[in-house]
């Protein structure tokens, strides 16, 4: 792995850096399904006795800041790819806390040069403290020559 | 037939083809559901001043289109993760097609992994994930 992004793995790994609340709205969360294509009633039914938000809603929950604040700027960042993990079911009507810290840091060379691929984690949190999802966000950046 | 439980999957089968609504007024109805206003993903001709084809999908519809799939083969199924890559755009009011495969089958866990790919009426690939779910 090259020296610098190392040093900046050691910086930035695993630091929390934004801490946000969110109110999962149950319209919110049934519309989603619907525009998706979703069918499961669970997703679609707030009287359903499952009832939950899909899984890739917490996908949409943007922290305050996507970086650290002192975060090195490479170039300009695109969206490369996102991932979630669902741990327990994020229910409607409730408060979650989402905790962000960066999750990975790597790069791949081809022809154009090194590309800078940066994982931010959101961490989202029931308000007993119990972990139900984790929300991915892959940003690349082209290095600036 | 919709799948109810594990042992009603065959490796390497293919799910049944989706056809996700990518018409515009679905991708706008939900950029702006999720405070996504951005014209890139509302508006064809100011999507083109920025260089794109035309408005464009948010990634995480494309997203939700995946799960809304896997639940459309097997209603119970309880996705555990999705990782998704955006190759491309994909762009609003074009046809797309959504093809899964099961690749992995783990009976011990009860766990399946499915690949899965949204490609454009030209065959070429917009946006490729991975699922796992029980």
């Amino acid at each position: 792995m090259d020296a610098d992004i190392e040093e900046i793995r050691e910086k930035y790994l695993n630091l929390k850096f934004d801490e946000k609340q969110f109110t999962i709205d149950p319209e919110t969360t049934i519309q989603y399904a619907k525009l998706c294509g979703e069918t499961a009633e669970r997703f679609l039914d707030a009287d359903h006795e499952e009832f939950q938000a899909p899984p890739t809603f917490i996908a949409c929950l943007s922290g305050s800041r996507m970086l650290p604040k002192d975060f090195p700027r490479f170039g300009i960042g695109m969206d490369a790819g996102k991932g979630v993990e669902c741990l327990q079911p994020v229910r409607p009507g409730s408060t979650v806390t989402g905790k962000t810290h960066l999750h990975d840091i790597y790069t791949k060379t081809g022809r154009s040069g090194r590309m800078i691929f940066v994982v931010t984690r959101i961490e989202f949190y029931d308000s007993e403290g119990n972990h139900l999802v984790n929300s991915d966000s892959r940003m690349v950046m082209r290095e600036r020559n | 037939m919709a799948i109810k439980k594990l042992d009603e999957v065959e490796f390497g089968v293919d799910l049944p083809t989706f056809i996700p609504d990518t018409s515009l007024a679905i991708t706008t109805e939900f950029a702006k559901l999720i405070g996504w206003n951005a014209p890139r993903f509302t508006d064809h001709e100011a999507a083109k001043k920025e260089g794109l084809a035309g408005a464009m999908a948010p990634g995480v519809l494309s997203q939700g289109y995946l799960v809304a799939m896997i639940h459309n083969w097997a209603p119970v199924a309880e996705v555990l993760a999705v990782d998704t890559i955006f190759r491309a755009p994909v762009i609003a009011d074009e046809a797309h097609t959504i093809t899964g495969v099961v690749t992995d089958i783990d009976e011990e866990n009860a766990k399946v992994e499915i690949d899965l790919t949204v490609a454009n009426e030209k065959g070429e690939t917009r946006v490729f994930g991975t699922a796992t779910v029980k």
